[in-house]
């Protein structure tokens, strides 16, 4: 009898706490949603260089999912934010997969070069796996927790070097 | 029977009448609607601008040729609103003094580009240009694309309806956007 209730205990005691830990992720800044979290498609790509990446070694780390191509304008207009957001925050643990879509290395480069020198591309050289994530269109950004699971999508460009944005990224990366 | 028809027209039409909208002509190629809930422009393209945009990706000649006879027109939409409203093409009627037509749909790019053996990048890259047929503007929300009709030299008419909330149970809308154009 007693041991059933220090089980009932450890159950029902725990589960608020256990609810509250998923439920603990902060509340977005404007233009990002708070989704109900689903795996993430899988990303296996090689990079400009022609090293290989994959979503699955992120693992333990919140994940910047970005998804680009280099005539769209608003992904242009945004580039200058995510390199100032990332040189900061890479040191601090997150971890970027910023999907080029369906465009040749050379125009990579040549973009890259002048827009976001220090961020590496990953090449998604026929476009597939970017339908399989299906954005809402291009720029897209989806922020992948630990675990492996989406839980944010920003729609459209963001203002990502700004304070709050920042702290936000800041906040889930406190989030284990 | 008759009923099922004459109340959903009425409806529409008082939509339109109730929503005071502001259409402005800016340029030949370009309008602009406006109303309390969403923004839309709409900027037309010459085919030179538009085999430019492809060619500068790398498409093929072929791929160009099809694409270059055709009205595009580059829309951008944003919800002013604080709900959600839903695009969907589907619901976009276009009209000109010879009668209704329709835009060439996503599905119809893809038959063609798979009977051409195109590449999937360029396959790839051209679908991102379009306007999604279907989303669920959030508010605020921005997005864009290309539309293409088929090539008329005569001004016409978009008449397109909005659902609205999450599960497109609110208050539908319809907007009606004259004097269009096709551009060369």
């Amino acid at each position: 009898m007693k041991y059933k209730k220090i089980i009932l205990f450890l159950i029902f005691g725990c589960l608020p706490f256990t609810t509250m830990a998923s439920n603990n992720l902060p509340e977005p800044p404007k233009g990002i949603i708070k989704l109900a979290p689903y795996p993430a498609p899988a990303i296996e790509l090689k990079d400009i260089d022609g090293q290989a990446f994959s979503l699955s070694e992120t693992k333990k780390h919140w994940v910047f999912v970005h998804f680009w191509a280099s005539w769209c304008g608003p992904c242009k207009k945004e580039m200058p934010a995510i390199q100032k957001m990332w040189d900061t925050l890479k040191k601090e643990g997150l971890k970027m997969a910023f999907i080029n879509t369906a465009e040749d290395e050379d125009t990579v480069f040549s973009f890259l070069s002048v827009y976001a020198p220090n961020i590496r591309a990953l090449m998604d050289s026929d476009g597939q796996l970017t339908e399989k994530w299906q954005p809402r269109g291009l720029p897209a950004t989806y922020l992948v927790d630990p675990k492996g699971q989406v839980r944010y999508q920003a729609l459209g460009g963001r203002p990502w070097e700004t304070k709050v944005y920042m702290d936000f990224l800041r906040h889930l990366l406190t989030q284990k | 029977m008759i009923n099922h028809i004459k109340y959903p027209v009425l409806f529409i039409t008082g939509a339109i009448l109730l929503i005071p909208p502001v259409v402005q002509a800016k340029a030949k190629n370009k309008a602009q609607y406006e109303n309390k809930q969403i923004k839309i422009r709409f900027s037309s393209r010459t085919p030179e601008q538009i085999a430019a945009f492809y060619e500068g990706r790398g498409f093929s000649k072929a791929m160009v040729n099809k694409l270059k006879p055709l009205c595009f027109i580059t829309v951008g939409i944003r919800n002013k609103s604080r709900d959600v409203i839903w695009l969907d093409l589907a619901n976009w009627r276009f009209k000109n003094t010879e009668g209704e037509f329709k835009q060439f749909n996503r599905t119809y790019w893809k038959s063609l580009w798979k009977q051409m053996n195109i590449p999937l990048a360029h396959q790839s890259t051209f679908r991102w240009t379009l306007l999604p047929e279907t989303l669920d503007f959030r508010p605020n929300e921005h997005e864009g694309g290309n539309i293409i009709l088929p090539f008329s030299d005569k001004p016409f008419t978009l008449q397109a309806q909005f659902k609205t909330k999450a599960d497109k149970s609110g208050k539908r809308f319809t907007i009606q956007v004259n004097n269009l154009q096709c551009i060369r």
